[in-house]
């Protein structure tokens, strides 16, 4: 792991992203910070619909243009704006020094184009080099990954599920990224498959040195795999920090309902504790807490919080939650 | 591959027996007496129309009478002979096949090179104002009458410029604006059916992916985009070929050119009934053939029809290559 | 099989519109109650329609020219077929607005009047077409099988054809006339109903909803009202309006060719064909017809692209 003083290779600053959905405008993420360290793993954590995939997306610009009504912030690559980027720029940090694992393996592989041609195809346009040679090293990153050589002519569709996405990872990490996100890698899968897709991106971003964000709404996959931690809700992050801040001492009632919905092997309850009630309408603009609706302890004072702060609950861990000023600061 | 296109053959044998044996069928029960228009006009007495009949056949058996025309047409070719004129179809169809080939060769290539860069181009700047005013333009096209737009072509460019003539199948120049009638309303709805296949694509996870290899975007759209939307596209083309074949008919009409269309129009006012069957046949014939190649080509371009066809021992040989 | 390649793309685009729903960017699923309407039944595709300015504007359009059809024997001064032989070839003018053809006869009378030709025969062609195809295509999707096999192996007969050789080879059987060309039409259209409805059930017996339904016992009639008519009308709702506009098409097509409605008859087909002899020195004779033939046309196209956007709202923006 590394040390907190170094300087932060990748970072998102005061992220707001905006859809248009018919006449309605998606408040999809609301100031999003954070940052990463190389070599660091960060877990984002969240519902479905938290803006996570949101948030990768902007990070490498390739939100659906369509439907993005605003992006605001500031995302910084080694101190230059990804945003402002042009589209040289953009495309020399696509894949080569950024690079994603994409949710759904079954479609996000070409179905008219070999697996070869498609991770070939990313090495080449980073590197001058011979097709040749672009093929050698995607055999190298199907070997690595645990595809044989020999089913690497065969098209996506002739591949299952769970050897897609490793595809898809082969495909991620061909041009050995420095920052590698990895958007719910592993939900797409079967169960049996999830630890063996898992493991593997583990052991390769190990190997790597990559620094990796790994969105996921399963906490037993934070714990295994990260170091920080930042949990989502309704567009904002209500809690971050170290994984051991927010798995020992969860502060934010949101991620202390998240654990409470967790089965326990170690206390024998008759019932799980869900969280009641839905995530706010993400096309309303909201003047209070967005998990008050939701929180058990809710009282009046909840709305005088002023939901654009955060506070330091311990150094580097964060909360949105203004029960916990002061109490252990 | 070998095993679809022997599937697609058998399909498409019994198709073509049954068209022959229905369009027999029903010319068979249209009123009026083929031996009284084989006898021309002309007022012709009770026996003389019995003889005529005796002599064409069609005092025999109705089963007896298809089963020579189909054995004919399948066997030899031969759709007979023309009730009105006396000549033999076959060759009438034959001299009169390249004009209406050429009308819809041309048409459907001026649709393609017209319309597959614009399709593209309006999907991949959807909403521009070239987007806009293309999809402003192909909907109007779209709804006019090729015989319309024919009409207008000659006014224009015949009457009022004289640039181009505006009958008959001399020259090339006479099938500039045959060709332009034919394929404008085709092309309308070509361009849009690119474009949303296209927008389509554009917009699905892979594209995404290869996005984010940091591939340039015209790679994105020419590498990843394009092959995906033309599969569907394929098809489009082959039924716009197949209409374009029948539209056909209505400029041979407009501009006098000679083409089995004409032909069939003629026939069917003249109550022709041998040729207007024989006509009718012939380019359902032609029409099959092009769908067939149309889906043959299909299932070559896209891998995962190709796979359901593919042999075994082609698998095994693609494993011991790589 | 331009039938089937649109039910495949509208029904990959209606996954991937329920795909959304759930995944990617998933704020469907809570949005406004407004949108717990949902996509693809009758009353999300009717605001979307009625939001919509093409279908607005196809709307205005077709109602302008049912209204005037309708009134033209009261706004025109002339009949239709009244003859004045002193002011023929007019060009357009106070007296005749549209000016006036051969045979003195005013075109505006002549036009409006031929609205009830091609609306008559677009419309009741297409309710034929849409009541024997859906039959049809409910028949073989309900029953599948053997029943199934046979209904596709009939369809694929007509699908030999290029459409307009096909109504051609219908009029050289029934003869020329408005009912022959109805009929000539309608049994044309037939096979774009049958495959639609026949992918339709197919498709929703699938969903899972159906399968929710069988699970409570909802017996099969209760079924088949509630769940797959609502959820395959809206479908089929474009194609009528797709097939009222080629039918216009077609049918003046025919007509133009004189194997449909007959020449002294003011069908806009039949008109054109008769005006083509003057096009030299009287172009408005030519124009004006097929100005009404576009703007009908194009009415009708208008609203059928609105459902069909309204179907899938992916292709919309």
């Amino acid at each position: 792991m590394q040390k907190n003083n170094d300087k932060p290779l990748f970072e998102v600053k005061n992220l707001t992203v905006e859809y248009h959905s018919g006449d309605a405008i998606i408040h999809a993420v609301s100031g999003v910070s954070f940052d990463l360290k190389p070599g660091e793993t960060l877990g984002l954590v969240g519902e479905t619909g938290a803006g996570k995939t949101t948030i990768a997306r902007a990070s490498l610009r390739i939100l659906p243009e369509y439907s993005v009504e605003r992006v605001d912030g500031e995302i910084l690559y080694n101190g230059e704006d990804v945003l402002k980027m042009n589209d040289g720029q953009l495309r020399k940090l696509r894949g080569e020094h950024i690079s994603m694992i994409f949710q759904d393996p079954m479609t996000a592989l070409n179905p008219v184009k070999t697996v070869i041609s498609q991770i070939a195809e990313g090495y080449r346009e980073h590197h001058q080099c011979s097709a040749a040679e672009a093929n050698q090293v995607a055999i190298k990153m199907l070997e690595m990954v645990g595809i044989v050589a020999q089913r690497a002519n065969d098209y996506p569709h002739q591949f299952s599920g769970g050897m897609k996405q490793r595809v898809v990872i082969a495909l991620a990490l061909a041009c050995s990224p420095k920052v590698l996100i990895a958007d719910e890698p592993t939900t797409a899968l079967d169960v049996t498959i999830q630890a063996q897709v898992l493991d593997l991106i583990k052991g390769l971003r190990d190997e790597l040195g990559t620094a990796m964000i790994l969105i996921t709404h399963d906490l037993g996959i934070v714990a295994d795999v990260c170091d920080k931690v930042c949990v989502i809700y309704a567009g904002r992050i209500v809690e971050s920090g170290t994984k051991e801040d927010i798995f020992d001492h969860p502060t934010h009632p949101y991620t202390q309902g998240l654990f409470a919905a967790l089965p326990d092997l170690e206390h024998n309850v008759r019932r799980l504790k869900p969280i009641e009630g839905l995530p706010p309408d993400p096309s309303e603009e909201r003047r209070f807490c967005d998990f008050m609706d939701r929180c058990p302890h809710r009282c009046r004072e909840c709305k005088g919080f002023d939901k654009n702060t955060m506070v330091e609950v311990s150094p580097g861990h964060y909360t949105r939650c203004w029960r916990t000023e002061g109490k252990e600061a | 591959m070998v095993k679809y296109v022997i599937k697609r053959l058998l399909i498409m044998i019994p198709l073509l027996l049954a068209v022959g044996i229905i369009m027999f069928t029903l010319m068979n029960f249209v009123p009026g007496d083929p031996a009284q228009l084989a006898l021309g006009s002309g007022v012709h007495t009770q026996e003389e129309i019995e003889l005529k009949r005796e002599a064409m056949g069609l005092n025999r058996p109705f089963v007896v009478r298809l089963t020579e025309y189909i054995g004919n047409i399948f066997l030899h070719f031969d759709f007979g002979k023309s009730l009105t004129s006396g000549t033999e179809i076959k060759y009438e169809l034959m001299s009169r096949f390249p004009y209406t080939f050429y009308i819809a060769v041309f048409s459907i290539l001026l649709t393609i090179v017209v319309g597959l860069p614009l399709g593209i181009y309006t999907a991949v700047h959807a909403n521009s104002l070239g987007d806009k005013a293309s999809l402003f333009i192909t909907l109007l096209f779209d709804c006019m009458p090729s015989f319309w737009t024919a009409l207008l072509l000659v006014l224009l460019f015949s009457l009022n410029l004289r640039w181009l003539p505006s009958s008959g199948a001399s020259t090339w120049k006479h099938f500039v604006l045959p060709v332009i009638a034919n394929s404008l309303g085709g092309l309308a709805g070509f361009t849009r059916q690119v474009r949303a296949s296209m927008l389509e694509v554009i917009r699905s996870d892979y594209i995404t992916t290869a996005r984010s290899k940091g591939l340039k975007e015209h790679a994105v759209v020419y590498n990843h985009a394009l092959p995906n939307a033309l599969i569907p596209i394929l098809t489009v083309i082959g039924m716009r070929f197949g209409s374009m074949l029948g539209g056909a008919t209505i400029v041979e009409v407009v501009f006098s050119i000679p083409g089995i269309g004409q032909y069939l129009v003629n026939a069917i006012s003249g109550r022709d009934y041998n040729a207007c069957t024989g006509g009718i046949i012939f380019i359902a014939f032609t029409f099959s053939v092009i769908m067939l190649l149309t889906d043959l080509l299909y299932a070559w371009v896209d891998p995962r029809i190709k796979a359901q066809y593919a042999g075994a021992s082609k698998r095994k040989k693609v494993a011991a290559n790589a | 099989m331009p039938e089937e390649i649109r039910n495949e793309v509208m029904e990959r685009q209606e996954r991937s519109h329920e795909g959304k729903g759930k995944g990617r960017h998933g704020h469907h699923r809570h949005g406004k109650p407004q949108d717990s309407v949902k996509p693809g039944s009758l009353k999300y595709v009717w605001r979307s329609v009625s939001h919509n300015k093409g279908a607005v504007i196809g709307m205005i359009l077709l109602a302008l020219i049912v209204v005037l059809c309708l009134l033209s024997p009261i706004i025109c001064r002339y009949g239709y077929a009244e003859m004045n032989i002193q002011d023929w070839y007019q060009t357009p003018n106070p007296n005749h607005l549209l000016g006036t053809d051969q045979m003195g006869r005013d075109l505006l009378s002549r036009v409006l009047y031929g609205a009830r030709y091609t609306l008559i025969i677009g419309i009741t062609a297409t309710a034929m077409s849409a009541v024997l195809g859906i039959l049809l295509g409910a028949v073989a999707g309900y029953f599948g099988g053997f029943v199934d096999s046979c209904v596709m192996r009939f369809l694929d007969l007509f699908q030999a054809f290029p459409t307009l050789v096909l109504a051609m080879a219908f009029c050289a059987v029934f003869g020329t006339g408005v009912d022959k060309c109805i009929l000539a039409l309608g049994i044309t259209g037939i096979p774009g109903f049958a495959r639609l409805m026949r992918a339709n059930i197919l498709r929703i017996a699938n969903m899972e909803y159906i399968e929710a339904a069988k699970t409570i016992n909802c017996p099969t009639w209760k079924t088949i009202l509630k769940h797959i008519i609502p959820n395959s009308i809206s479908p089929v709702i474009v194609e009528i309006a797709m097939t009222i506009s080629r039918n216009g098409l077609t049918s003046s097509s025919l007509s133009f060719l004189g194997l449909g409605v007959q020449a002294p008859k003011p069908e806009w087909g039949a008109m054109l064909s008769e005006a083509r002899s003057y096009i030299r020195d009287y172009p408005h004779m030519v124009i004006v017809p097929g100005i009404f033939i576009v703007i009908t046309v194009l009415s009708f196209n208008l609203i059928g692209d609105a459902f069909r956007d309204a179907l899938d709202p992916t292709l919309k923006d």
